[in-house]
Order: C-alpha cells, then sequence, then structure tokens
C-alpha cells in the first residue's frame, strides 16, 4: 500500500529579481494539503498560482520558509520521482508516438521509480491506462495528429503512468473549449479515484477548481497570499450535473466573492 | 487541391530548370555566340559525357574533401554548441571568437592550411570544414538552446539527468535547426574544399576548373562547373529526403 504524503508549506518566501528590481512573489504563505487530499489554487494572473506549484515541485529554488513533502524535501521528492507533473500545455514530444509519450516520465531516470512499495507500472498497465484516456485507436499515432483535448488526455495519461503519490497540475485545461474541459474534469477524477494521490491543481477556472476539488485556496497578489480557503462539501464520486446543485452554487459564489475581493 | 494543380506544382521545378537551359541553349544558337565566351549547354553535358571518367575521378576527390569537412564542422560545431548551451560562462567567452571566425573571409585561410597541412586531402578537409563551422555552431546553440520550458519542467520533475534530457529532448528540439543549417553547409563546404584546390593540389574539380581556365580549355572549364552544379543539387536534394523522413513529425516538413 502506497504512503500518500501530506504537503506542508510554512512561511513560503519567494522574491524575483526583475532588472535589478525585487519582485516578491510569494511573502510567508502558509499552506497544509492533507494526504490523499485534492487542493485547487485559484487567483488572478499573476498572484504566485505557478510559483507556488513550481516551488512545490522543487523546479524553483525557494527565498524563505519549508516545503515538506511528508517527510522529504521537494528536491528529494523529485528525485525519488514522486511528483506525477502536469503542465499548461501537454508539452508532448511531438517526434514520439503517443503510447512513447505516455511512458516518458516512467522511463526518465530508470532507476528510481515512483512508488516504492510497487513496481513502476508494466506496458500492459499503460496500455490499460492508454485506453482508459480514450485513446487506445491512437497509441501509434503521432502528437500532431491528435486534438488539443487528446493531447491533454496523453498528458494525463502521462502523469498517471508514474503511479506517483504526488500530482501537481497546472492550468492543465486552460487551452481547452468548455465542453472538452467538462469531459477533461470528470476524466481527470475517474482516474484520481483509483490511485488517491495527494493533489495540488493550479486553475483559474472556478467550475475547474469545485468540481474537482475537497478544498478551493483562493491567492490574492501581490504577493501572492491566502484569502480563502473553502472545503468543498459536494459527495463524491462527482457525476455530471453536479454543477447544477445548490451546494455547488454556494461554493461558487463564495470563491467568486473571495476573487472579487482579492482584486479590490 | 485538384490532381491537375497537383501535377502541375510537382513538374514546375523541372519546368524552370528546363526553361533556363532552353533560354540558354537558344541565345547561344541564335546570336552565333562564340563557346570562348558562352557554350551551349549540350555542349557542355556532351563533353562530360564524353569524358565522364575523368569528371568522376575528379567529383570524388572534391566530394570526399567536402563530405569530411562537412562531418568534421558539425562534430565540432555539436561538441561547442553542447558545452556552450550548459555552460552561460564557456558561451559568453566563444561567441566573440566565433563572431570572429565569421567576420573574417576565411577564404584567406586556405593558404595558411595549405601550409600547415600540405598539399593532400587534409588542408581542403580543413578549409571545407572552417567553412561550415560557423552556421552549424549558430544554428545548433539556437536549437539546443529553443526548448519548450513546460517540456524541460517535465523532465526535471523526475530528475532527470542533463545527459537524459540533452537525448530526449534537446537534440530532437535542435533537429529542424540542425537541418537548416546542414543544407547551407553543404554548398558552403563544397566551396570550401574548390577554394583548397584553387590554391593548391593536383586533382579534384577545382583543381582541374583552375588548369581549364589558365589553359583556355573552355568545354573543361565550364563541364567543371556543370559536374559541380550536379553534386550540389544532388547533395541538396539527398538532405532534403533524410529530413522528410527524420523530421516527419515536424511543421517544416508536413507543410511541404
Amino acid at each position: 500500500m502506497t504512503v500518500l504524503p501530506a504537503i506542508d508549506i510554512v512561511g513560503l518566501t519567494k522574491v524575483f529579481d526583475r532588472s535589478g528590481e525585487s519582485l516578491v512573489a510569494l511573502d510567508g504563505l502558509d499552506l497544509r494539503i492533507e494526504a490523499g487530499e485534492f487542493v485547487s489554487i485559484i487567483g488572478p494572473s499573476g498572484c504566485g498560482k505557478s510559483t507556488l506549484l513550481r516551488a512545490v515541485c522543487g523546479l524553483l529554488p525557494i527565498d524563505g520558509g519549508r516545503i515538506a513533502i511528508g517527510n522529504e524535501s521537494p528536491t528529494e521528492a523529485r528525485q525519488r520521482k514522486h511528483f506525477g507533473f502536469v503542465p499548461q500545455s501537454p508539452a508532448l514530444l511531438q517526434w514520439k508516438t503517443v503510447r512513447e509519450n505516455v511512458r516518458l516520465l516512467r522511463d526518465v531516470n530508470p532507476r528510481t521509480h515512483a512508488n516504492a512499495s510497487t513496481e513502476a507500472a508494466t506496458d500492459a498497465d499503460i496500455e490499460h491506462l492508454i485506453a482508459q484516456v480514450g485513446l487506445a485507436d491512437a497509441a501509434d499515432a503521432m502528437p500532431r495528429q491528435l486534438s488539443g483535448g487528446m493531447q491533454q488526455r496523453v498528458s494525463l495519461a502521462r502523469a498517471f503512468a508514474l503511479r506517483a503519490p504526488v500530482l501537481i497540475m497546472d492550468e492543465p485545461f486552460s487551452a481547452l473549449d468548455e465542453i472538452t474541459r467538462a469531459e477533461m474534469r470528470f476524466l481527470l477524477l475517474q482516474l484520481w479515484r483509483e490511485t488517491s494521490a495527494t493533489v495540488l491543481f493550479v486553475t483559474h477556472n472556478i467550475d475547474d477548481a469545485i468540481v474537482l476539488s475537497d478544498r478551493v485556496v483562493v491567492l490574492a497578489g501581490r504577493p501572492g497570499r491566502v484569502i480563502a480557503d473553502e472545503r468543498i462539501t459536494l459527495a463524491r464520486p462527482r457525476h455530471e450535473g453536479i454543477e447544477d446543485d445548490p451546494v455547488y452554487h454556494r461554493h461558487a459564489a463564495t470563491v467568486r466573492h473571495a476573487l472579487h475581493l482579492g482584486r479590490s | 487541391m485538384t490532381t491537375r494543380r497537383r501535377s502541375a506544382l510537382a513538374a514546375a521545378p523541372f519546368t524552370g530548370i528546363l526553361a533556363f537551359f532552353g533560354v540558354w541553349e537558344a541565345y547561344v544558337r541564335l546570336l552565333d555566340i562564340r563557346p570562348l565566351t558562352l557554350p551551349a549547354p549540350t555542349r557542355i553535358v556532351g563533353h562530360v559525357v564524353e569524358n565522364l571518367g575523368f569528371y568522376a575521378d575528379n567529383a570524388a576527390v572534391t566530394v570526399t574533401e567536402a563530405v569530411l569537412g562537412l562531418v568534421l564542422a558539425f562534430v565540432a560545431a555539436m561538441v561547442v554548441a553542447t558545452v556552450m548551451t550548459h555552460s552561460a560562462l564557456v558561451e559568453r567567452a566563444t561567441w566573440p571568437v566565433i563572431v570572429l571566425i565569421q567576420s573574417t573571409p576565411v577564404i584567406v585561410l586556405a593558404p595558411v592550411f595549405l601550409r600547415w597541412f600540405g598539399l593532400g586531402i587534409m588542408s581542403k578537409v580543413a578549409t571545407a570544414a572552417l567553412f561550415a563551422f560557423v552556421p552549424f555552431v549558430s544554428n545548433a546553440v539556437t536549437g539546443l538552446r529553443s526548448v519548450d520550458a513546460d517540456r524541460l519542467d517535465l523532465l526535471h520533475s523526475v530528475d532527470a539527468s542533463t545527459a537524459e534530457i540533452f537525448w530526449r529532448l534537446r537534440l530532437p528540439s535542435a533537429l529542424p535547426a540542425l537541418f537548416a543549417a546542414g543544407r547551407i553547409c553543404i554548398s558552403l563546404s563544397l566551396v570550401g574544399a574548390l577554394v583548397g584546390e584553387l590554391y593548391g593540389g593536383s586533382e579534384g574539380l577545382g583543381f582541374q576548373s583552375r588548369t581549364a581556365a589558365s589553359r583556355s580549355l573552355i568545354d573543361q572549364l565550364w563541364g567543371s562547373i556543370f559536374a559541380l552544379a550536379f553534386i550540389g543539387i544532388t547533395a541538396t536534394l539527398l538532405l532534403l529526403a533524410v529530413e522528410r523522413r527524420v523530421l516527419r513529425w515536424h511543421d517544416s516538413v508536413q507543410s511541404v
């Protein structure tokens, strides 16, 4: 059984140097994400969402505070392949087929597997995953032959193929149309239900945040700070049509209000 | 696109070449131009066919020099570009040297290479390599650097090594730029080999054209020029065929 880590962020500070001027992106941010929890970070552009995410992932050095992924630092977690990363663009390797792209994170850094208690995903597991995201017939296709939604499905499958205990997602649906976006939310929920990984999901879309999450954390900038932390009380599993639930509307109103407060 | 239009587009390059030589042939015949001034294309082709062995032997020498020079330039450029891509310090120190080479008319170094490497093949290979080096290295640096940030983050997120990032991401991303450089460098390495032969040597198409010019052997002079043009076109078409195959995933090939 995989031990899922909590993510603990204490006093996180990040300062960028922009042509000699200091730009404080995050200033003493505190946040705890429980093991197995799905947390969305929402906020306007430039509020530090992606900075926070990249710092958690160990892709960005921090200037103050502490981040712990279970008992590990972000760098240690990265070295152990504990992050299934889904970037904003599908970021597929254009010269590889769908199947080869899904295998990529598993095959890179092959001495390390994300999940020490189980074996790395086998080729058969990966075929199953490709079928789950609805691309069994396109497994040998090249990325340029796929629509934007299909490319994002590959990107999701690639992250889940790693069997990482932590999933880090940076606005993965931002370039999709509304219908595809809605489909992708439920596909993500279906894949996540089988792993129950700890998820940090960055978005600027209120519907994404509420449909997917256990908690929605609203950031305001600059510097980035938490101005609301809304626990989503909608039951799981969540299905299409959940947007019509009155509870959903109450959460949406609260989050929208917090976003407006953050702007003013 | 209709089949007729597609056929017309496919035939257009051949039509252009035929028209060019047709106008040339007609100009020489109709105005009775002396062969010493400008021989007719049919006369040059006839001369080359009659002396095919002579041109094949000399072409083999020039092609060997150009290919070795091209390979040497490519390998040296990849090594330099890879180090530059991974070290800002080396990059800052190396660019001025590259600009210096680029700004110097490298043709003047051919006699220097003759002194260093003698009259044999090495001096021509070195000249050919020097001609091709700068375009290769600048395109290689641009290509190796033009890696999508999300793809780089993705590989860093699983702690991929520098070597893995190079082989899996940087090198494939750089291929379009490297092929673009290759198309330019094929001609440049051929020019480099010719310049080497013009300055000193005893074989090759450059040497034979120089000899023909000094002895007023007009057919041989134009025969050498035709042979060189044929080599250049063949090499470029070969590279394009390889590029289409290797870069079949890339927009530049898909849109052709």
